[in-house]
């Protein structure tokens, strides 16, 4: 039979990075392939070709078994090819129907027929069990359904091969199961799934293939029966890993932030969290875990001084700080690694060094009397993209070229170089691979060992687990758990973060 | 020989792709082979048009004017560009530009003393007057959350407004039948420099607030907080930015810089504010347009303002000797602009076949990875 997809010999070539090299990969009819492979060993890059979103500079690619050259993604979308972006492109204040159907709208009489694209797009998404409501508007909807929405444009135009970008990198786990049992179901229909991740737990429990990129080549094409983590980790690094580890336990200090009584107000004028009290003391990670869209998000903000507090009070360092500009708050020692690293953690078309800098664009170490010292702050910045291995080419460069796993880790390095005492993170290690993954755990272990107090919003309630001196957990905006992380399990946390203990904080 | 030639056209030819790939070479190109086919289908000679346009800006007393011209547009460019930058969307260089030209003027005609002395004071008056009208819609933002886009622009009509009747009623010169102040006294005119047949010192001066912007954006705090606030908002704040002061901070660079504009406009050039000259000029929106262009670059401005000033110089010479009217320069002025916002490029048309790419189209990034 022949193969869905054949790729040979693909080559892409950016200013100073060989992004994909010579790639051979074979994919075939009804199979989930995952593509795994550490930041910047061009995953994306790849997909983007395969999706007609640039050319490659040399190379082949055959759609059941005929040869094709895409030169747009719109020649892809019509040889049967569908892709789910890293980063959604949906139109935020249009219908979930509207932008499905868009450029490919059903017309009565020349003019856009909404009530049947809203028919269409509703049979659909049933026929795939892909739980959205064709009318809802989609800067209202949770990123989970957004991605459905994005599965639906592809599946509505007939996409038989589907291309998935870290799917799952900013789903909840209860939304990752839902993903997977959508990707399976349409396994089951005769369709092709490629998809990227970095967890290979899902690699395991999903695909049926694996091919594992690195340094832009393919250097292995294994069957996902025949092998197991640590060889795909060894394949994708090129040694040995330590998948699991826990952090041993800490004498904690001073309290470095105390928040006392705190509520604030939502996007949608609704309270998104009240009553919160809780501090972080020198030497301790205090982790916050709960279901996206419990107020955790709104928690951190309202610390970080993005957010105005309705009520209650924020001290760092025993100084309040609840109504203190962003500047004071940093210069009284506080980092932050938000959640949105593309919309509020990076500027996009500033420069790889620009990035690195903002927050401490004043310092004295970088200028004098408002005059920038170029030299010292290049020095600054090469010297944390060598430290925490991000790949990159010049640094005066626009971050965007940057793979999504080193744009986080340009957020991380540049939160985590001025040896602030409190570092709040966000989502700290989304999108990155193993290895990053394992460096970034390591840094915060040592900056907590070091004295430093880190106060840790993270999705992954391995990592919580992990990392944790104490778990806080958010349940419809309270604090509901403060729990130790050494007497308590996942599924433990996950009964509090379901609101299955309704009695309020105990533990 | 032959080999050689074999070698080097497809070099040649591929030096021209890439430069038409640019989309500001490739706008310009455009709009000039479309004024070409306008022109043509009028039944002139386009050729020799463009000939003399060239000729009209570049020989004789052309040079001078088109120098002279490029001040204000340059300026007000640069003055339209220290806002863009920042993202802040000041459409109010015009009134700036009025209300402080007849501040300018005012001092000029009615300060005794030395030009030495009632020059720059003039300058100064002319800035704090237009940084003074640029703090209303500043403010308004910032305060009261009325935006900068709106209240800017409506402010011209009021600033017109104001200084209209200012002249009309209160400093009008009876002498001549024009609603204008008294002429500026010989003495406080900007003086020219012996260069190019006497341009007017200004050109010196909007030179010198070029590379100022240039070193301000490459080498300062001030620079660089203002253009992390302009690429997006959100990561500025986050970065301990404070947008808001720095709102209210670059209107008054914008303001001040439209004011001092202005005041040349009345001392070194018209020496006499007459109501309406500067708004009927369009000086304001020509700057605008020359920013677009150079997507607010500080170099690129004074390129830009270059060709946009050559043009309207240029035009009026086409006019008088090929009898194409100088309308011509305005329809090319837009045509590059249009090509320029819709990011016309060669690779556009080759495209169209199959329809622009997703990356094209692309919509605002909701959630994240
Ligand atoms: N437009 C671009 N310009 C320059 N370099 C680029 C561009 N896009 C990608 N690169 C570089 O190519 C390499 C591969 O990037 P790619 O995005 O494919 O990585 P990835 O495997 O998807 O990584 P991640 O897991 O971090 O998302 C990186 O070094 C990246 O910096
Ligand atoms: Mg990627």
């Amino acid at each position: 039979m022949t193969p869905a997809l054949e790729l040979r010999g693909i080559t892409k070539r950016f200013p100073g990075v060989l992004a994909n090299d010579a790639i051979d990969m074979t994919v075939r009819t009804g199979e989930i392939h995952a593509v795994v492979g550490e930041n910047g060993a061009g995953k994306t890059t790849l997909m983007s070709i395969l999706f007609g979103l640039f050319p490659a500079d040399a190379g082949e690619i055959l759609v059941r078994g005929e040869p094709v050259r895409f030169s747009s993604a719109l020649d892809a979308i019509r040889a049967g090819l569908g892709m789910v972006h890293q980063a959604f492109r949906l139109f935020p204040t249009l219908t979930v129907a509207d932008n499905v159907v868009f450029r490919e709208e059903p017309t009565s009489r020349g003019l856009i027929d909404r009530s049947e694209s809203i028919r269409r797009v509703g049979d659909v998404a049933e026929r795939y069990g892909l739980a959205v409501d064709p009318t809802a508007v989609i800067e209202t909807l949770p990123v989970g359904v957004l991605q459905r929405v994005e599965i639906l444009k592809a599946l509505y135009r007939d996409a038989q091969i589907l291309i998935l970008d870290e799917p799952t990198a900013v789903l909840t786990p209860q939304e990752r199961d839902k993903l997977f049992e959508v990707i399976r179901r349409l396994r089951d229909t005769g369709r092709t799934i490629l998809f990227i991740t970095h967890k290979l737990g899902e690699v395991m429990s999903l695909s049926d293939r694996v091919t594992v990129l690195r340094d832009g080549r393919s250097v292995a094409d294994l069957l996902t029966a025949d092998t197991d983590p640590e060889e795909i980790a060894r394949h994708m690094t090129g040694r040995d890993v330590d998948l699991d580890q826990r952090a041993p336990a800490h004498q904690p200090g001073e309290a470095v932030l105390e928040v006392t009584g705190l509520s604030a107000t939502g996007e949608h004028g609704r309270k998104a969290f009240r009553e919160a009290s809780f501090e972080v003391r020198s030497g301790e990670i205090v982790g916050i875990a709960g279901i996206a869209g419990n107020g955790q998000n709104e928690l951190i903000e309202t610390v970080a001084g993005l957010r105005p507090p309705d009520e209650g009070s924020i001290s760092l360092n025993g100084a309040d700080i609840t109504d203190a500009e962003v500047l004071t708050r940093r210069s009284a020692g506080m980092a932050y690694v938000p959640e949105d690293r593309h919309g509020v953690g990076t500027s996009h078309r500033a420069s790889v060094w620009a990035n690195l800098l903002v927050g401490h664009q004043r310092d004295p170490a970088f200028q004098r009397k408002g005059w920038f010292d170029l030299r010292a702050i290049r020095d600054h910045a090469r010297s944390l993209i060598k430290t925490y291995g991000i790949r990159s080419g010049p640094i005066g460069a626009p971050v965007s070229t940057l793979s999504g796993g080193n744009l986080q880790k340009v957020v991380v390095a540049r939160e985590m170089s001025h040896g602030a005492p409190l570092l709040i993170a966000e989502q700290p290690t989304r999108g990155l691979d193993i290895a990053a993954i394992e460096f970034i755990h390591d840094r915060l272990v040592r900056f907590r060992d070091g004295g430093g107090a880190v106060l840790m919003v993270s999705a992954e309630l391995s990592e919580v687990l992990a990392l944790s001196s104490r778990i806080l957990v958010m349940f419809d905006g309270r604090i509901v758990a403060d729990l130790d992380p050494s007497k308590v399990t996942e599924a433990g946390i996950g009964l509090y973060m379901t609101g299955a203990h309704e009695d309020g904080p105990d533990g | 020989m032959a080999e050689q030639v074999t070698v080097h056209r497809p070099t040649l030819a591929s030096k021209v792709g890439a430069a038409l790939s640019h989309p500001v070479v490739f706008s310009l190109v455009f709009a000039f082979a479309l004024g070409w086919l306008i022109v043509y289908l009028t039944g002139r000679d386009p050729g020799f048009a463009y000939s003399e346009m060239l000729n009209g800006a570049v020989t004789g007393s052309g040079l001078r004017n088109t120098l002279g011209r490029a001040v204000p547009i340059i300026g007000m460019a640069l003055a339209v560009s220290v806002a863009f930058r920042s993202g802040v969307i000041n459409l109010g260089g015009e009134g700036q530009m009025v209300v402080g030209g007849l501040a300018g003027a005012l001092v000029a005609i009615y300060t005794p003393g030395p030009g030495e002395l009632v020059i720059p004071l003039a300058m100064v008056a002319g800035g704090v007057a237009g940084a003074a009208w640029a703090m209303l819609p500043a403010f308004g933002q910032t305060r009261l959350r009325l935006p900068i886009l709106i209240t800017s622009l409506l402010l011209n009509y009021v600033a017109r407004a104001i200084t209209g009747y200012l002249v009309r009623f209160h400093f009008l010169d009876d002498s001549v039948t024009l609603t204008s102040t008294r002429q500026v006294p010989e003495i406080a005119r900007m003086p020219r420099m012996p260069i190019f047949g006497g341009v007017s010192l200004s050109l010196a001066l909007v030179i010198v607030l070029v590379a100022v912007a240039w070193v301000v954006y490459g080498r300062t705090v001030s620079g660089y907080e203002t253009q992390m606030a302009g690429l997006n908002g959100r990561f500025a704040r986050y970065g301990g930015i404070q947008v808001e002061r720095q709102t209210v901070g670059v209107m008054v660079v914008a303001g001040t810089i439209g004011g001092i504009i202005g005041t040349h406009m009345i001392i070194g050039d018209a020496y006499r504010f007459i109501d309406g000259e500067l708004v009927v000029s369009g000086l304001a929106w020509t700057g605008l347009l020359v920013a677009l262009l150079a997507a607010n670059h500080p170099v690129m401005i004074l390129v830009a303002g270059l060709l946009f000033s050559g043009l309207q110089i240029g035009g009026l010479a086409m006019q008088r000797n090929a009898d194409v009217s100088w309308r011509l320069s305005q329809v090319l002025q837009a045509l590059v602009i249009v090509a320029v916002a819709s990011r016309l490029t060669f690779g556009w048309f080759k495209r169209r076949r199959t329809g622009p790419s997703e990356g094209e189209l692309e919509p605002a990034a909701v959630g994240e990875v």
